[in-house]
């Protein structure tokens, strides 16, 4: 009985890596990552940075690796332009710090409570159609049909990245 | 990303090939009979339309017996199918040119009218998007195949509907049968019963169609959204769960950012491995990952409580709610992850 589970132990790996596209995601995203964050080690120790614009590259460097896992996306491709577009140093990011975040949610939850009762339907659903195009990288120039396929990728791939994340930071904390 | 999902769709089909080559037999002798109606009806899509009515009414008994062949394949196709947007398409487009490399050209447009059922508005889609891999010499010959499939396939359409209680648009008549020629994208729709029949409603009515179906999906991906009804309110757990999701990364990547100093990045090797076995399909090997390899231990240090993930008693997702602490708290469902296309 213990031989089995020993024997089991040895063949945890997959033996065809490229089928499921849960593993390919997460498999190229650690390629790209981790490289990038030896690469920001290194280059941190020679120059004397502050901690903000450390955290922005690391931020940089994540995001990076998130749009090059995801080629097969078109909110990748956008989100891959962004980021070259912006320059390392002078990064801001989209979304700021956690607590200016629940502000911004809270106070769109209060103002939504007074509007949901005067306005129609299709109007909550353009709003909130209009705020889905904020979150998603390249949402504005897409129509509705496509901001739904798109999300659904996104979410997911979402999911995956922190899934890593979080095990990455696991392996080193403990 | 197809390949799973193609690999599903190769063993329905090598399990249908023979009852395929009798349709295959069938499908000749269909030919002579249709064919008239086909030279005559192919350029004008409105007259086509009212002969298919025509003939659906009245050949209707005698093509049900033969039907229920079609439908067993239908069915069987079914269940293998993932609902889903562009790529299922495209594994459409492999299998059917499989199908097509085995010499059974006029069957592979069959295959793909007989998921009439729910897969119409896929097939109008791909109809767009089909490729030109088909020679011109097979056009015509190829035209005519698919004008005739199509009125089996609004036949089909009909006695499906009498047999299939669980399809969702079973309503009285209807159908919808898109059409395959590939120079003309004509998209034939039977419009319901009372209902307009003008050219911008029916487009109104598949958008609409095409994006209910999207609203799906996503409730299957977005935890909580099957208690909401409407697509507001929808729209509104899928944008809080993005911002969730998002908010998370950040968190994570700060987090990383202060340990990122004394990051023993040579740990590399062992988390892709990890990855590798926590998303492979290892309901065999469940076991021993859980043994062996600690993935998500709780976090000890407090405030980030986001791991407690354990394959074997599958947790659905809260619903974030507003603070910082909870949202921080959500279990995972993982089994449920996947690319669902």
């Amino acid at each position: 009985m213990e031989r089995q589970i020993i024997n089991k132990r040895k063949r945890v790996f997959s033996l065809q890596p490229n089928k499921n596209p849960n593993a390919l995601f997460a498999r190229r995203y650690v390629s790209h990552l981790v490289p990038a964050l030896k690469k920001i080690n290194m280059n941190k120790s020679s120059l004397k940075t502050n901690h903000q614009s450390f955290e922005k590259t690391v931020k940089h460097e994540v995001d990076m690796a998130f749009a090059l896992s995801a080629q097969e996306f078109a909110w990748s491709r956008f989100l891959q332009q962004k980021l070259l577009s912006s320059p390392h140093d002078d990064l801001i990011s989209t979304s700021s710090s956690p607590s200016e975040i629940l502000e911004r949610s809270s106070k769109k939850q209060v103002g939504e409570k007074y509007q949901d009762r005067d306005e129609e339907e299709g109007g909550e659903i353009k709003k909130r159609l209009k705020e889905l195009q904020k979150l998603l990288p390249g949402g504005e120039e897409m129509n509705m049909e496509e901001i739904l396929s798109e999300i659904g990728s996104y979410i997911v791939c979402l999911e995956l990245q922190m899934i890593v994340l979080k095990s990455i930071v696991q392996d080193n904390t403990s | 990303m197809l390949e799973g999902l193609v690999s599903q769709e190769s063993l329905s089909l090598n399990s249908m090939d023979m009852s395929v080559l009798e349709r295959l037999k069938w499908v000749q002798q269909q030919q002579q009979q249709l064919q008239q109606v086909v030279s005559q009806s192919i350029n004008n899509s409105p007259e086509l339309l009212q002969i298919l009515q025509f003939h659906g009414s009245n050949n209707d008994e005698f093509l049900q017996s033969s039907f229920s062949q079609f439908q067993m394949l239908g069915s069987g196709f079914g269940p293998n199918y993932n609902m889903g947007f562009g790529p299922p398409l495209e594994a459409l487009d492999e299998c059917i040119s499989r199908t097509s490399s085995c010499h059974m050209e006029p069957v592979d447009t069959m295959e793909v009218l007989l998921k009439t059922g729910e897969e119409n508005r896929a097939i109008a889609l791909k109809n767009k998007r089909k490729p030109e891999v088909k020679k011109r010499e097979e056009e015509k010959t190829e035209k005519k195949i698919k004008v005739e499939a199509e009125t089996e396939s609004s036949m089909k359409g009909k006695s499906n509907m009498r047999n299939t209680e669980a399809s969702s648009d079973t309503s009285k008549e209807t159908s919808k049968g898109a059409s395959e020629i590939q120079k003309l994208d004509y998209i034939h729709v039977r419009a319901r019963r009372g209902q307009a029949t003008d050219r911008h409603s029916l487009a109104e009515r598949a958008r609409r169609e095409k994006i209910s179906k999207k609203m799906k999906y996503l409730q299957d991906i977005v935890p909580g959204c099957n208690k909401v009804t409407g697509k507001a309110g929808m729209l509104d757990e899928i944008i809080n769960y993005v911002q969730c999701l998002q908010r998370q990364v950040e968190f994570l990547s700060m987090k990383l950012a202060v340990l990122n100093p004394e990051l023993e990045l040579a740990v590399e090797d062992i988390s892709v491995k990890q990855f590798q076995a926590y998303f492979t399909n290892v309901t065999a090997s469940k076991q021993s990952i859980m043994v062996d390899v600690p993935l998500f231990p709780l976090d000890q240090q407090g405030s980030l409580d986001l791991s407690a993930i354990n394959p074997n008693q599958p947790t659905s997702i809260e619903a974030p709610s507003a603070s910082w602490e909870t949202q921080s708290q959500s279990l995972y469902n993982t089994s449920s992850l996947g690319f669902h296309y």
